[in-house]
């Protein structure tokens, strides 16, 4: 007899519980993103399920920094746009922030000492 | 992100039409309980977030999903191919930077499709392709794909596996 779960049990890494991420949500920003998508494959969806997730903690990761070099434990969305201004990947985010925040975003040092010790407090 | 303090429920944004359609904004965000959730699985247990940074997450995860979409469906336009699949999703990644997902991106596109490989012998069903599937939950990640292929494909292993 079939499992039930084993299946999203798998997919999830080990971790109790389907995707983190609405499959169908993904694939209607997907259909948004320009001209020339036309169609998509089932597994693309699934694929970028997992991206966001390690897209999304990335970028967490590198705020929160921010927050704590500002002894802060609340994390802003002033945080999120410093990181994003530090971190070269992250470039095609910039004018996302700066339209709406508009106010001086500090400057950052993320050398890769820092990202560990900050991430073990 | 304009009217962002307003941005409450469901909205509707004149800009957002496309074909007459207005589009509601709820359609192009990913929900914020589960952004909010991976955001707070990944902080120390005494942090705190703020609304508006889950709501940046938001837009920011978006424009992720737009990015890496549109560098990827221009390859696909450019080899004339119609459908975006996993692979292009995984090299557009690479191509744009994100090199540290492309590889475990790429290991789990693999076990999905391995899945999904055993999910379809399962409509031959015999107890034999069970046994096996329920092994293969046990398997440690870092098993190579060859190993298993070689394993799934064999019909005569399964028959003296008992």
């Amino acid at each position: 007899m079939r499992q039930a779960g084993i299946y999203s049990g798998i997919l999830s890494g080990g971790r109790t519980g389907p995707h983190l991420l609405p499959l169908a949500r993904i694939k209607k920003i997907m259909k948004k993103s320009g001209d020339n998508v036309k169609m998509i494959s089932g597994e693309a969806p699934i694929v970028f399920s997992k991206a966001c997730e390690l897209f999304i903690e990335e970028l967490t990761q590198r705020s929160w920094m921010v927050a704590m070099q500002g002894k802060r434990r609340t994390l802003h969305k002033e945080d999120v746009a410093s990181a994003i201004v530090a971190t070269d990947v992250f470039d095609f985010l910039v004018d996302l922030v700066s339209a709406s925040s508009g106010n001086s975003v500090n400057p950052v040092d993320f050398s890769p000492v820092e990202m560990e010790t900050v991430l073990q407090s | 992100m304009a009217n962002n303090s307003v941005r409450e429920g469901f909205k509707y944004h004149l800009d957002d039409h496309e074909d007459g359609q207005l589009m509601k904004e709820q359609d192009r965000l990913l929900p914020i309980a589960n952004v909010g959730r991976i955001m707070k699985q990944i902080l120390p247990p005494n942090a705190k977030i703020s609304k508006e940074a889950k709501e940046t997450m938001q837009e920011c995860a978006s424009e992720f999903i737009s990015f890496v979409t549109g560098e990827a469906s221009d390859k696909c336009h450019k080899e004339k191919r119609k459908t975006v699949n996993g692979d292009d999703i995984c090299w557009a990644m690479a191509t744009l930077g994100f090199d540290d997902y492309a590889d475990p991106l790429k290991k789990y596109l693999q076990r999905y499709r391995e899945l999904e490989g055993e999910r379809a012998q399962q409509g031959k069903a015999s107890s034999c392709n069970e046994e096996k599937i329920n092994e293969t939950s046990n398997v440690v990640p870092t098993t190579p794909l060859k190993f298993n292929v070689i394993e799934r494909s064999n019909s005569s292993l399964c028959a003296r596996r008992f």
